[in-house]
């Protein structure tokens, strides 16, 4: 059975396509079939993060307007097998894409035994990301740990739970996961940023994961690589740990508080 | 209150379309408006603290209709033109005056605002069942009264607005930020209110609000309102009522005890 799993926050900057890139690949390299569709029409960046712009020929917006086929937009990962990429066009406007090109990609994507098929939504809560959340079976909310952006985190929720398709057929409700992303435990002790807790509470959805705040994440989109497959850093071992429960592993959660820096480590500033 | 305006103003299209023939129906007072009381005719030191009450919730006084309550002579001859003009620029709607004094209400029709009584008459909500005499004769078809509350069942999220028309509203969850309730009878809150929350929306002064717990960004009861900055810190740690007596919002956190 394929599952569809939106990527959505209402706010911009906040590591949507960071985490698709990620979770894409996570669930790839476990096995899975998965493809990640950029719906970012106009800003295109998926591809960056994926290391793969200079092999779109074709892209998400060709194949819903009927000028290309699937089959010839889909970038297939060098990485990692079972992993394809459907990017999202630079030069076309927001309208080029249409409910109903939309639908036929993913019942197409579904036919061709994609298991996972990962939609990264454009920033805001009107119509791109309305269209990348509407077939959705499960959401992931991507919330960084301030008041604005829990706050717009809510209302895409209210979306899900108003305009999805799902919601509009009276079908289960879409499954809701939190990721808490760019987290740092520091400034949330000295009170900058919102505590974990805080947020949950908030938006009453299931924590699936915190990725700390780490320099990696930028490199790792300099060098085109999802930063899951870097894998010393945190940030990866975030990713990974989220990619788990999400499959159903019980895992504790990581990364909420400050590390304690040894003596030893002050000393030489690692 | 605007949204119930609002509303009401819809839901009387509404009814017009649906009616055959009528052209025009002219009814009694049903709306609340909000009172702007002036303490005060220093129009610059009137303005500097209307701004400064807004900046607060600037979206919820766009359109509403406001009735002004000169509580002090107006000695400065242009303080109700200039007023109106400000209120005008901050999107309200100046529609009347409610002052016995001849000087005020002469300026006010020179302004084109209408003349309001000192006291509207009330409106009640229908009576608790227990008031009911016994009642022998055959059941009236029921014209008014409260349906059963309306029932949410989880939390209600920014930029959603829940509306309970001629009931109660009963929210399981929380009241979020940037979001808003409104019933035209009482309000029942289970989770954390931080939102707006509305009260007796068609001018029930008896409506109350009740909350598990109160951060709001706005409380309402037919009409009378207070934002956060004006709620005592005491009432927003644990579970509290609000009701409305001499058109002041009452704060009890005892109920429970
Ligand atoms: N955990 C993180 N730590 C540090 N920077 C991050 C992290 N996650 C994302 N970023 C940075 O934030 C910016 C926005 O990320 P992106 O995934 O493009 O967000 P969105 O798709 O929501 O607009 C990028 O510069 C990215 O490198
Ligand atoms: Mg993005």
């Amino acid at each position: 059975m394929s599952k569809v799993i939106v990527v959505t926050s209402g706010k911009g900057g906040v590591g949507k396509t960071t985490t698709s890139a990620s979770i894409s690949t996570g669930l790839a390299q476990k096995g899975n079939k998965v493809c990640v569709i950029d719906f970012d029409v106009g800003l295109r960046n998926l591809d960056l993060i994926m290391g793969c712009e200079r092999r779109v020929v074709y892209d998400f917006v060709n194949v819903v307007q009927g000028e290309a086929s699937l089959k010839q937009a889909l970038i297939k990962d060098k990485r990692v097998p079972n992993l394809f990429i459907l990017a999202a066009s630079q030069t076309r406007d927001k309208d080029a894409l249409t409910q109903e090109g939309v639908e036929k990609v993913i019942e197409d994507l579904k036919a061709d035994g994609f298991d996972y098929i990962v939609c990264d939504s454009p920033a805001g809560i009107e119509k791109g990301a309305q269209l990348a959340l509407y077939f959705a079976d499960e959401a992931i909310i991507v919330t960084n740990p301030e008041v604005s952006s829990v706050r717009d985190s809510d209302r895409i929720l209210g979306i899900l739970q108003a305009k999805s398709r799902r919601a509009e057929q009276g079908e289960e409700p879409i499954i809701e996961h939190l990721v808490l992303t760019r987290y740092n435990p520091g400034r949330v002790d000295s009170g900058e940023m919102m505590a974990a807790d805080d947020v949950i509470e908030l938006l009453s959805v299931k924590l699936l994961g915190v990725v700390p705040e780490s320099e990696d994440v930028l490199n790792a989109s300099n060098s085109g690589e999802p930063v899951i497959m870097d894998e010393e850093s945190k940030a990866a071992q975030a990713y990974k740990d989220i990619v788990d429960r999400f499959l159903g592993e019980e895992k504790e959660h990581r990364f909420l508080t400050a590390e304690k820096k040894s003596l030893l480590k002050k000393l030489f500033g690692k | 209150m605007p949204l119930s305006v609002a509303l009401r103003w819809w839901y009387s299209l509404k009814r017009h379309t649906l009616m055959a023939k009528k052209i025009i129906d002219l009814k009694g007072s049903i709306l609340s408006f909000t009172v702007l009381k002036l303490y005060n005719d220093n129009i610059d030191e009137t303005k500097q603290a209307l701004a400064d009450k807004i900046a607060k919730a600037a979206d919820f006084f766009i359109g509403i209709p406001i009735v002004l309550e000169p509580q002090v002579e107006l000695k400065n001859p242009t303080y109700l033109a200039l007023l109106i003009e400000y209120l005008r620029q901050l999107q309200m709607i100046p529609i009347g005056i409610r002052s016995e004094d001849p000087a005020i209400q002469e300026q006010a029709e020179f302004a084109g605002l209408a003349l309001f009584p000192k006291e509207t008459s009330k409106k009640k909500m229908p009576k608790e069942i227990e008031d009911k005499p016994v009642q022998a004769a055959a059941p009236q078809p029921v014209e008014e009264g409260l349906a059963s509350a309306m029932r949410v069942a989880r939390a209600v999220r920014s930029g959603q607005q829940i509306y309970a028309k001629n009931r109660d509203l009963i929210i399981m969850g929380s009241v979020n930020p940037g979001s808003e309730v409104i019933a035209d009878g009482n309000v029942f809150v289970f989770g954390k209110v931080m939102g707006k929350v509305i009260a007796g929306s068609s001018g029930a002064e008896d409506a109350r609000i009740y909350a598990k717990q109160l951060n709001p960004e706005l409380v309402c009861i037919a009409g009378v309102y207070l934002l956060a900055e004006d709620i005592d810190d005491v009432y927003k740690q644990s579970f509290v009522e609000i009701s409305l007596n001499n058109d002041k919002l009452v704060f009890n956190n005892k109920i429970l005890d």
